[in-house]
């Protein structure tokens, strides 16, 4: 009797169990062509750039480039443009912007979330009110300051507005969050001063948040537009996003240059991005940030 | 009488702050050192700019910084100007192209990354969604800019094999809007599946256990469990798309500045245009406080309508 049973809920289940691996192969089946097809303009992007200027405008078209091997674009667009300079720029760019939103945002974390002072929670709704504030909204007087201090043109008025974001200060609020207040009073009794407690506690035990803020800050710093186009004027302070600009600015645009250049661009934030994908992802659904 | 009380009290502590007699008071301005300088930042590159933002829009501004005081004329030629609402215009219909388009998308591969069991696989899909994310604007608008080349761009020859004849995407009138709010998809996918599919996975497995005893169809889960569940995520994420591209700029200024013939002309195109193309400020400003009002309500809105503030 109670075999019976056992068998025929087991059969019952294979049956489900068979459609259901139908069902899971056809997810997987468009999840996976989804993909595909999301990955295809890096990969068009990089067949193109191994192109010459014949053969992309070859037709019928053809979809791979006759010698697989053919890195003379990358040459070139060294050549045509001052492009090592503007990696440079971008690099030196995003990489004091990283490190400042770190070293404040951290500072900024821990005061919030380990401190009472007398106002905190209204300084850290204003903190959240900012981000209503678009920078499109506050970019016109930045402009003017910036005019004023004699800064435009220069790496100070690129990163002067990108030196911390919001989001750094939510990372680092909710990563020191979890450290237990055993510890730091454990610190004070042994003597430390707040500031010695901040470097000797705090720093150690949030080593993976300020390494994934640094990634994502570098990230958003590299990929930066809309400012450096306000701020910069000359050719030899430009950024990379406005490097890949001066490709297009001709009547004709030689997109096997230009896809190039926009490879070179892309890849070593793509490289840093992969490998440190599980954190950099973590911390972006933690936030929600960065609209 | 009472506020007078909590007033005086908040003067006392910050006077005991400002010149400490114990410990206690110490550690309350160490606390408040922690944070001053974020707060200094946060001051000087945001509210005061966005202050000087609404005093400039009632000011005439010369190029050469000499100013008057207009009152509410710029406000007038601004909101009066045909080629603004046509940048407003343009803007709300990209935003109807693509948000929509996002977050059903990023829905659906999310639910789809949850159901495939091998981790592996799901990683490697996942991470071919989220790869356009960390691009910037202005390379995918340009790559895009490619495969919508009207003669030798690859959209084309695929569309001619289900026989679709060439179209002219980026030079066209009409599928120009189409063509850029598929590249503010396509960056964009990555980062809403991703919150989505964290969601998915917070989601207690005996909820679905506890509908197949109940003999609930896949739908029927889907509608009456996923979907109200997930409700808080769907909702910040239309937000945030919905903010996301309205500031759209990168990609238009990269390949159509605004052509053809105004027809992607935005917003922050326009704004960008008449502060540093023509050095119009207090025009500009007007835009700015237009664009910063606008955000503001969509927020603020969204705030009332479902009580709870957007856990970011």
């Amino acid at each position: 009797m109670n075999s019976i049973a056992s068998a025929s809920a087991s059969s019952h289940q294979a049956g489900l169990g068979l459609k259901q691996v139908h069902v899971r192969w056809l997810i997987t089946l468009a999840v996976a062509c989804g993909a595909i097809i999301v990955f295809f303009p890096f990969f068009w992007m990089a067949v193109t750039s191994l192109k010459t200027a014949p053969e992309i405008q070859r037709v019928p078209l053809q979809i791979a480039p006759d010698h697989w091997l053919n890195f003379n674009n990358y040459f070139e667009v060294f050549k045509r443009e001052p492009f090592l300079r503007y990696l440079l720029n971008s690099t030196i760019v995003a990489s004091i912007s990283a490190v400042s939103s770190v070293v404040v945002s951290s500072l900024a974390g821990f005061g919030f979330a380990k401190y009472d002072f007398p106002g905190k929670n209204v300084f850290f709704l204003a903190v959240v009110g900012i981000l209503m504030v678009p920078f499109q909204s506050v970019v016109v007087p930045l402009y003017v300051w910036m005019n004023d201090l004699g800064l435009l043109d220069t790496y100070a008025g690129i990163v002067a507005p990108d030196l911390v974001s919001v989001f750094g200060v939510f990372l680092m609020r909710q990563a020191i969050e979890t450290i237990p207040n055993d510890y730091i009073d454990a610190a004070r009794i042994d003597g430390c001063s707040e500031l010695r407690i901040f470097w000797l506690v705090i720093l150690p035990s949030v080593k993976p948040a300020m390494a994934t803020l640094l990634i994502i800050k570098f990230m958003w710093s590299w990929n930066e537009f809309f400012w450096p186009m306000v701020v910069i004027s000359s050719p030899q302070m430009k950024v990379v996003t406005m490097g890949l600009i001066s490709f297009t600015n001709m009547y004709f645009i030689e997109y096997n240059l230009l896809t190039a250049a926009a490879v070179i661009s892309i890849l070593p934030i793509l490289l840093i991005f992969v490998t440190l994908q599980r954190w950099v992802v973590q911390a972006v659904v933690m936030s929600g940030l960065k609209g | 009488m009472l506020r007078h009380q909590v007033f005086a009290t908040a003067m006392r502590q910050w006077f005991r702050i400002a010149f400490p007699r114990n410990y206690l008071d110490r550690r309350k301005r160490a606390g408040f050192l922690f944070v001053l300088p974020a707060l200094l930042f946060f001051g000087s590159v945001f509210l005061l700019p966005l202050a000087q933002s609404v005093t400039y829009s009632f000011y005439k501004i010369a190029p050469g910084g000499a100013k008057e005081f207009v009152g509410l004329r710029l406000y007038e030629k601004v909101l009066t100007d045909p080629t603004f609402w046509t940048a407003v215009g343009n803007t709300v219909q990209l935003l109807l192209f693509c948000v929509p388009t996002t977050v059903v998308l990023a829905l659906a591969v999310a639910l789809g990354l949850n159901r495939i069991a091998n981790l592996r696989w799901r990683n490697v899909w996942a991470s071919m969604y989220f790869l356009p994310f960390a691009t910037s604007l202005v390379a995918a608008a340009l790559i895009w800019q490619w495969i919508y080349d009207p003669i030798y761009g690859f959209l084309n020859y695929a569309l001619s094999f289900i026989g679709i004849a060439p179209k002219k995407w980026l030079q066209s009138l009409v599928e120009v809007r189409p063509a850029i709010a598929a590249v503010s998809v396509w960056v964009r996918i990555g980062f809403d599946t991703m919150i989505f599919l964290a969601a998915l996975q917070s989601i207690p497995q005996e909820y679905y256990e506890a509908a197949d005893m109940d003999g609930a169809s896949a739908v029927q889960r889907l509608r009456y469990i996923t979907l109200p569940l997930l409700n808080p995520q769907i909702i910040m994420v239309c937000i945030l798309e919905l903010i996301f591209n309205f500031k759209i700029f990168d990609q238009v200024y990269a390949t159509t500045q605004g052509g053809p013939a105004g027809e992607s002309q935005t917003i922050i195109m326009l704004l960008y245009d008449t502060a540093f193309k023509y050095f119009r400020f207090g025009d500009a400003s007007v835009m700015a406080v237009f664009v910063f009002v606008t955000l503001m309500l969509v927020t603020l809105l969204q705030w009332r309508l479902f009580r709870k503030p957007v856990e970011y």
